[in-house]
């Protein structure tokens, strides 16, 4: 039995984003991993049905990173934000879509570079949307932002803290952010017309208005996969629970 | 209540000393405290720590940091070094910054090179077809010519051109060229090979650019066979470039005298162009035209140029030589050519 109740009620959660071909979970009968799927009672059956669940791990947060350049605004030491798990083991960050269903453009997705992290970590993107940057911190940050092919999208300076400035995100895919100035820092836009989740830090995500059908949902984790593929079944106004593990 | 107000205004003025100590707000503290992370202070590029993977360009060596044009600067802080072929870790500023700021930080850059003399990257303007260009170049070129005169089978030649920059100010220049003629049986050969040298004269005039050159024909192609011209010619000339508005203007007026012979037989030659960029990123196009003149022949040659690497070390041109008077004679040429500034990294177009 999956660790999410079945008592009908989504768990919190959950912003947006998605991936490409990630691996793929599967609602199969991976025992403590995966699935359930209950109904919720309507008075009035809705068109499309909800998704939730819960991402957990096995793996352990990595090391604090070793600050090498401005102590004064970084800190001695940063988190390792590839995998940000809590000690019952819900991981945050990963993105899972809905293949097939697409969803309304949001207009832009923030991304803040705040003691010298980007965050969030992971942002949905829509194509043709936007990255909106600003930095908090009095030392020069930028934001290079490449594709998965190595295509660089963009490398945007910014020396004024609070100073705001939006680019254009093009095609589907993970771009990943970096800083030319403080070279751990990571983040990733996962750029998707479809229907997806992120991951919050108590490893829920949720996912609304997903038409009926039949869906092998995509998670996508920058560090971990998925460990076993999952397809969920959703009806008509009802929620299905699909907890995932990754490795 | 004086207590609350005094220690009111040490809050202040301490919070205010913090936001200056922060925030740079002059070019030279901008440089401090955002550039000089992989550029470092002096421009030289060495940090104790670099955080970029490509070794940033040492900006106090005077020939890298003296002989591209401001607009090529202005294209790389605006838009980051893919803007001219370089390092995506180099970030564009063009969001965060106005352009009077940035046209600041190249007089800055710029700066970086403490040894006077060398003449400003402003004056390296597109090279026209047959005006000398004025600015000393590292440059190897390839340029046909097609020449069509009327009731006369067509003359083509491709001429080899190497040109070296010597210290600040001087140049040496090889071509060699081949030709191919006919005058009733066609003759294809080596033709007169030249070598040249020119010299910058105005290195500290901000608002053009005048040099001097010495070129010397040496009869190598036959003169029976119609390739050479059978004697050593001296060719003293003077070139200036300048620019009017966002308009190239390079001139330039040579004598050709045959050794030995009487002054009689020189040919004067004036060349006149004009130019300007259609477009300065992601790629330029170029158009302009010449004024050509030999003695009392002239004509004019319309010409558009193109660079085929963002870096600009690749760049092709084609045009064509029409006659204005004395038409028969001079005829028509086609003219192109493919140009490599060697110094520079050679990128392909994304």
């Amino acid at each position: 039995m999956g660790r999410i109740s079945l008592m009908g009620v989504s768990r919190a959660g959950a912003a947006a984003a998605v991936t490409a071909g990630a691996a793929i979970v599967t609602m199969a009968a991976s025992a403590a991993i995966v699935t359930v799927a209950m109904a919720v009672p309507a008075a009035a059956p809705r068109a499309g049905g909800t998704i939730v669940g819960v991402v957990t791990t096995a793996a352990k947060a990595p090391p604090p990173l070793r600050v090498t350049i401005d102590p004064d605004v970084c800190g001695q030491t940063l988190p390792d934000d590839s995998i940000v798990v809590d000690a019952a083991g819900h991981l945050a960050g990963v993105v899972l879509t809905v293949p097939g269903v697409r969803v309304a453009a949001p207009s832009e997705a923030p991304v803040t570079n705040d003691k010298c992290r980007f965050g969030p970590r992971v942002s949905l993107v829509r194509p043709n949307g936007t990255v909106a940057m600003t930095s908090k911190d009095t030392v020069l940050h930028t934001m290079h932002a490449a594709a998965a092919d190595t295509r660089v999208l963009f490398n945007v300076s910014l020396p004024i803290p609070n100073m705001k400035i939006s680019k254009p995100i093009d095609k589907p895919g993970v771009v990943m952010l970096t800083c030319s100035t403080h070279t751990w820092m990571r983040g990733y836009l996962f750029v998707t017309e479809e229907l997806a989740a992120i991951s919050g830090a108590d490893g829920s995500f949720k996912l609304d208005n997903v038409p009926a059908g039949s869906y092998d949902i995509r998670v996508w984790h920058e560090a971990l996969k998925a460990a076993a593929p999952t397809r969920v079944v959703v009806k008509d106004g009802e929620t299905v629970t699909l907890n995932v593990t990754m490795k | 209540m004086r207590r609350l107000v005094a220690a009111w205004f040490i809050a202040l003025f301490s919070a205010t000393l913090v936001a200056q100590s922060q925030t740079p707000t002059t070019i030279p503290e901008m440089w401090n405290a955002w550039c000089a992370r992989c550029h470092a202070k002096d421009g030289t590029g060495k940090v104790p720590v670099p955080t970029v993977k490509v070794q940033p360009m040492d900006f106090s060596n005077c020939k890298l940091t003296s002989s591209e044009p401001d607009a090529d600067w202005q294209t790389a802080i605006t838009h980051g070094g893919p803007g001219v072929g370089l390092s995506s870790e180099m970030p564009a500023f063009g969001d965060a910054l106005s352009q009077a700021q940035i046209s600041e930080f190249i007089a800055l850059i710029r700066g970086f090179c403490k040894e006077p003399g060398w003449p400003a990257g402003n004056f390296n303007l597109p090279r026209p077809m047959f005006t000398e260009k004025a600015f000393p170049e590292d440059e190897f070129i390839i340029q046909p010519v097609s020449s069509h005169v009327k009731d006369t089978p067509a003359a083509v030649s491709l001429a080899a051109i190497y040109e070296r920059r010597i210290g600040k100010r001087a140049q040496l220049e090889t071509v060699l060229p081949f030709a191919s003629v006919s005058s009733g049986t066609r003759e294809t050969g080596l033709g007169d090979i030249e070598l040249g040298m020119k010299y910058a004269l105005t290195p500290r005039a901000t608002r053009y650019l005048a040099s001097v050159g010495f070129d010397v024909v040496v009869p190598t192609g036959s003169e029976s066979k119609g390739l050479g011209g059978g004697k050593v010619f001296y060719e003293p000339y003077f070139a200036a470039a300048t620019i009017a508005g966002s308009t190239y203007l390079q001139g330039q007026f040579k004598i050709e005298m045959p050794h030995g012979g009487p002054w009689a037989d020189r040919e004067v030659l004036y060349n006149v162009y004009a130019g300007r960029d259609l477009s300065i990123f992601p790629d330029t196009w170029t158009v302009g035209v010449e004024f050509n003149g030999e003695n009392e022949e002239v004509a004019l040659t319309p010409q558009v140029r193109r660079g085929l690497t963002r870096t600009g070390a690749l760049a092709a041109a084609f045009g064509v030589r029409l006659p204005v008077n004395h038409r028969e004679e001079q005829g028509i040429r086609w003219v192109g050519y493919l140009l490599w500034e060697f110094l520079e990294p050679v990128r392909p177009r994304r």
